[in-house]
């Protein structure tokens, strides 16, 4: 099943089904050991920040709707919240521009933190911003 | 030509349904796909997987190709319409993904349909003419060109006979392309084609003059662009001289806008005009501007979108009331684009208002002239440049655009002005007669033309 951007959650688990249309993609390659870069991806609840690794920087372009399959939401160091295929999950253009997409809330930007009552879960404790820090919404 | 994929492999890519269901059923069938072929009838089941595998065959070589249409001519029991129905879905949905010599191949296997005059021959033939790109002169595009204004040539007594309509549409398509062509110059392959385009049109209008007019008044403004092609001019003016004003008032069938407007613009362009809030569109118009509009010559299909929008993009209430992105906005945002180019400024304000022109109330829908009055009136406040010089146009045309017509446009441009306050589109009149923002000897020139014609109504 498909989930909305809005009902992701961190966890250590590569089990997300998503859809989501790029609106922007950072131009410099983010890491220095391996090629990935860093773009914003949303959907009709929700934005997050994507991850992309080696081809997928150059497969995908702002514009694209994507399938992702067998995803993961966590934390990459000095990237902070990222949504991503990893190793064991996938990435596919399905199409293009049709997607009516919203920016804020974004779910990168929310501080989550564990859940008193199961401590293998995160909830949400407030936002930290409205919209992504690192993609302005345009003028 | 190899046998090789008809499709270019995409890594990180969904595959296309009817890609996947023609390369499976081909992979399945192979061996059935050789002489000698089966004697029994196949089952419906069996004739549709076998369909698409023919496709697919065909598509992938053209050594075999003949083989596997006398395997189709001897399948057949629906006058072609299923394996034609294919290839048009492979023109709309994989057109862009076909390698070149599966493009040949596709080709190769229309004129095959256009000789069985196949069922659904003329939507094949449509979907083609909607692939030739505008303001694009790279090869592949000038040869699919030239591939159509051929077939459309060497086939005519055929296309006459069983889809005469869809020489009407061929029409248009080559008179709208021809403007653009006659731009550019020293592309040899081109110059060829511009001398193809010429012999269809002037053998349409020599030969089947009735089935020209069928376009209806886009055709004089279409024509208007080529006058200055000599074989063109007597043409013109025959026409001019016979009773034009009858042609005015044949309202052209929005089919004939789509026909220079690609798929993939229909789609988009449908999705903001349905689906994109007003405030939240930026990025869209952003990727739209991206894909569509770069490049020297590429904003003429403006003048074609601007037209489309008009007249075949008609928005529900429900729509209107919402915060969804408006037409008059897209056109104000395409107008502001072509603001460099006074050419195509020109026509889009003309594909903007030609429904005024010849308005009438009892067969002219308001939503045709409905952008035209909004973008006036809500520009007002911000961009009082963009009413003024929009109005004074529309009063331009009344003055300039057919003299011997005047009367004509006078009348048109009065009922659209009326029918937009009787309807409610725009409350009333004065905003436009008593606004300050507006220059005075425009309101002037309004007021009169409203007067003139008071009484008609």
């Amino acid at each position: 099943m498909h989930l909305f951007l809005k009902d992701i959650v961190p966890a250590a688990q590569n089990n997300i089904n998503t859809r989501f249309i790029i609106l922007d993609k950072a131009r410099s390659p983010a890491s220095a050991s391996g090629k990935s870069c860093i773009a914003l991806a949303a959907d009709e609840t929700a934005a997050v920040h994507i991850q992309l690794w080696g081809d997928e920087c150059e497969a995908f372009e702002a514009g694209d709707i994507v399938k992702l399959t067998n995803g993961i939401f966590s934390y990459v160091r000095n990237s902070g919240l990222l949504l991503r295929a990893g190793k064991r999950g996938k990435m596919e253009k399905m199409g293009e521009f049709t997607v009516a997409f919203v920016e804020t809330p974004n779910v990168s930007e929310i501080q989550w933190n564990p859940d008193p009552e199961n401590p293998k879960r995160y909830i949400q404790n407030g936002v930290v911003s409205a919209h992504s820090r690192i993609f302005p919404p345009l003028p | 030509m190899e046998k090789g994929k008809p499709f270019v492999a995409s890594l990180h890519e969904v595959e296309n349904q009817l890609e996947l269901s023609l390369r499976q059923a081909f992979e399945s069938l192979e061996p059935k796909l050789q002489p000698p072929f089966s004697q029994d009838i196949p089952d419906p089941q069996e004739f549709i997987e076998l369909s698409r595998a023919i496709v697919y065959a065909a598509l992938c070589d053209s050594g075999s190709s003949k083989t596997h249409i006398k395997h189709l001519h001897a399948l057949v029991t629906d006058g072609y319409a299923f394996f034609t129905s294919l290839l048009v879905g492979t023109v709309v949905e994989l057109y862009g993904k076909l390698v070149d010599a599966a493009k040949v191949q596709l080709l190769w296997l229309t004129k095959e349909m256009v000789d069985v005059s196949s069922v659904g021959l003329e939507d094949l033939l449509v979907s083609l003419l909607r692939r030739i790109g505008s303001g694009d002169y790279g090869e592949q595009n000038v040869w699919l060109c030239f591939e159509l204004v051929s077939l459309f040539l060497d086939k005519w007594d055929c296309l006459l006979e069983d889809a005469p309509l869809v020489l009407t549409s061929a029409l248009y398509s080559f008179l709208r392309l021809l403007a653009d062509h006659c731009r550019v110059s020293g592309i040899p392959k081109l110059e060829n084609v511009k001398r193809l385009e010429i012999k269809f049109c002037v053998k349409m209008f020599k030969e089947q003059l009735n089935l020209s007019l069928k376009i209806g008044r886009d055709l004089v403004r279409l024509l208007q662009d080529l006058v200055h092609i000599s074989e063109f001019k007597e043409i013109w003016n025959d026409l001019v001289c016979s009773d034009v004003s009858k042609i005015y008032q044949s309202k052209t069938s929005s089919r004939y806008f789509l026909l220079r407007i690609t798929p993939e613009m229909e789609t988009q362009l449908r999705f903001l005009l349905g689906n994109v809030k007003l405030g939240s569109h930026k990025r869209h118009q952003v990727w739209f501007l991206k894909k569509f509009l770069l490049g020297p010559e590429k904003e003429t299909v403006l003048i074609d979108i601007v037209r489309f929008i008009c007249c075949a993009v008609h928005p529900t209430n429900e729509i209107i009331r919402s915060e969804i992105m408006p037409r008059w906005a897209v056109i104000g945002w395409f107008l502001e684009l072509c603001r460099q180019n006074q050419y195509v400024e020109g026509r889009v304000k003309l594909a903007l208002f030609y429904d005024w022109l010849f308005f009438d109330e009892r067969m002219d829908s308001i939503m045709n002239v409905e952008p035209a009055v909004l973008l006036m009136l809500w520009s007002i406040p911000q961009y009082p440049h963009i009413t003024h010089s929009l109005l004074e146009f529309l009063l331009h045309l009344v003055d300039a655009y057919d003299i011997a017509c005047r009367d004509v446009i006078t009348r048109g441009v009065a009922s659209a002005f009326r029918e937009i306050e009787r309807k409610g589109v725009v409350q009333s009149l004065d905003m436009f007669l008593s606004n300050p923002e507006i220059a005075t000897d425009l309101k002037k020139k309004l007021a009169n033309l409203l007067s003139c014609h008071q009484d008609i109504n």
